[in-house]
């Protein structure tokens, strides 16, 4: 009896060094993306180029007009096509601009991206086929795949595929619009740059039916590795506030103040002891 | 270590103004145009997603204003050595803001536009 108990245990002390052994030899095929990422470049969406016109985006007749008015718009204090004041989500692609800080968790499963402002990318490394009509999400559905580009046995690069976006998006807060069928489809490569292990490349491509053309642009990001993180929810005290198509702004004592010169009130027909 | 940060010196904020670190448009502020304010903290909001300075002006017939400032993200404001406690009420300010275009009592702060009344630079510690 003593002599089969002991070879029971002998075997789980076996299989259990060998379980630690198999996590610690994935976990080694894994680069370090640990710590703080920040943006290195302004909010714009190419950072080598201006926000707005200066961004010279490949967009389509019918997708300049709408640009051009939601500059237009906001030339005069509107919003133009930027809902995110009123905390709308930002979706794919704009929220790999980071203009706050990120955090990757990787697992051989799943590749975890968690934004100080935004909700988290899953982006699934298992293998897994797209589906075949998921609900659509602002961040949309990502499978990636893990490369070795240089044969050293651990991975260098994840390449990530989304689709499946709703919207309304835009690449900025300029109001750059993406097309409203929400058939965009967005290719990235992120890997950390060879010579500087604290900096990390994203290529983005951007393919949409209000481009005439992919689009690509490169974000570089920086580590801390020593971060402090804070909350930043935007529904705790968001001071702009949109009624109908007009944004309006809050007072320091809670009234609606308007944005614009001459901006109307808002249509307040459904009080009766106006 | 603490740092003595010129408020005014602002060019190691640059990429704190406003429309900088805003998530959103801030196309409803007036960034061609900005005004001076001098005035009273009545509040400082470190709020999610934007602080808020709540500073109250004097107008030239001797009513009060009080004015509503939109800055900085507290978790970028942090990064940069701010914390909730940094401007208290009672705190005499001089600011360079960005007004709402519809000249309401409203705009947005920076950090490297603002310091104390007499001068002095707000103490910070990154």
């Amino acid at each position: 009896m003593l002599y089969r108990s002991s070879i029971g245990a002998a075997v789980l002390a076996a299989v259990f060094v060998a379980a630690i052994a198999d996590v610690r030899a994935q976990e080694m095929k894994y680069p370090d993306w640990s710590g703080q990422w920040l943006r290195t470049g302004g909010i714009q969406w190419d950072p080598t180029k201006p926000l707005g016109r200066g961004q010279q985006a490949p967009l389509t007749p019918e997708y300049q007009a709408i640009f051009e008015a939601s500059l237009a718009d906001q030339a005069v204090g509107g919003a133009g096509n930027d809902a995110r004041y009123s905390c709308f989500p930002v979706g794919m692609p704009r929220l790999m601009s980071v203009i706050f800080p990120m955090e990757f968790i990787l697992s051989a499963k799943i590749t975890y991206v968690l934004f100080e402002n935004n909700m988290p990318r899953r982006i699934y490394t298992d293998g897994r086929s797209w589906p075949s009509d998921p609900e659509p999400t602002f961040a949309g559905y990502s499978i990636g795949k893990w490369i070795d580009e240089d044969g050293d046995s651990r991975f260098d690069v994840l390449e990530v595929e989304t689709r499946y976006m709703k919207g309304p998006r835009t690449f900025e807060g300029t109001g750059l619009p993406l097309h409203k069928d929400n058939q965009t489809v967005v290719k990235e490569r992120i890997h950390l740059d060879k010579s500087n292990a604290d900096v990390l490349h994203d290529q983005i491509t951007t393919i949409d039916h209000a481009l005439i053309l992919p689009w690509t642009v490169t974000k570089k990001f920086r580590r801390e590795r020593k971060p402090s993180w804070l909350e930043n929810d935007c529904s705790e005290d968001n001071h702009h506030v949109a009624i109908g198509k007009e944004n309006y702004f809050l007072s320091a004592d809670g009234y609606l103040m308007p944005t614009k010169k001459g901006q109307m009130p808002p249509d307040l027909r459904y009080f009766s002891n106006r | 270590m603490r740092r003595q940060l010129s408020a005014l010196a602002g060019c190691a904020f640059v990429a704190t103004s406003g429309a900088a670190l805003a998530h959103h448009s801030f196309a409803m502020f007036d960034q061609e145009n900005p005004i001076e304010l001098q005035g009273v903290v009545k509040e400082f909001k470190f709020t999610s997603p934007h602080t808020f300075i709540i500073i109250e002006t004097k107008q030239q017939d001797g009513s009060t204003q009080l004015w509503s400032l939109e800055g900085g993200a507290p978790s970028a404001l942090v990064r940069d050595g701010w914390s909730s406690k940094t401007l208290k009420p009672g705190d005499e300010l001089q600011l360079t803001i960005e007004p709402l275009r519809s000249g309401a009592p409203g705009g947005s702060w920076s950090v490297g536009k603002t310091k104390f009344k007499d001068g002095r630079p707000i103490m910070v510690t990154p």
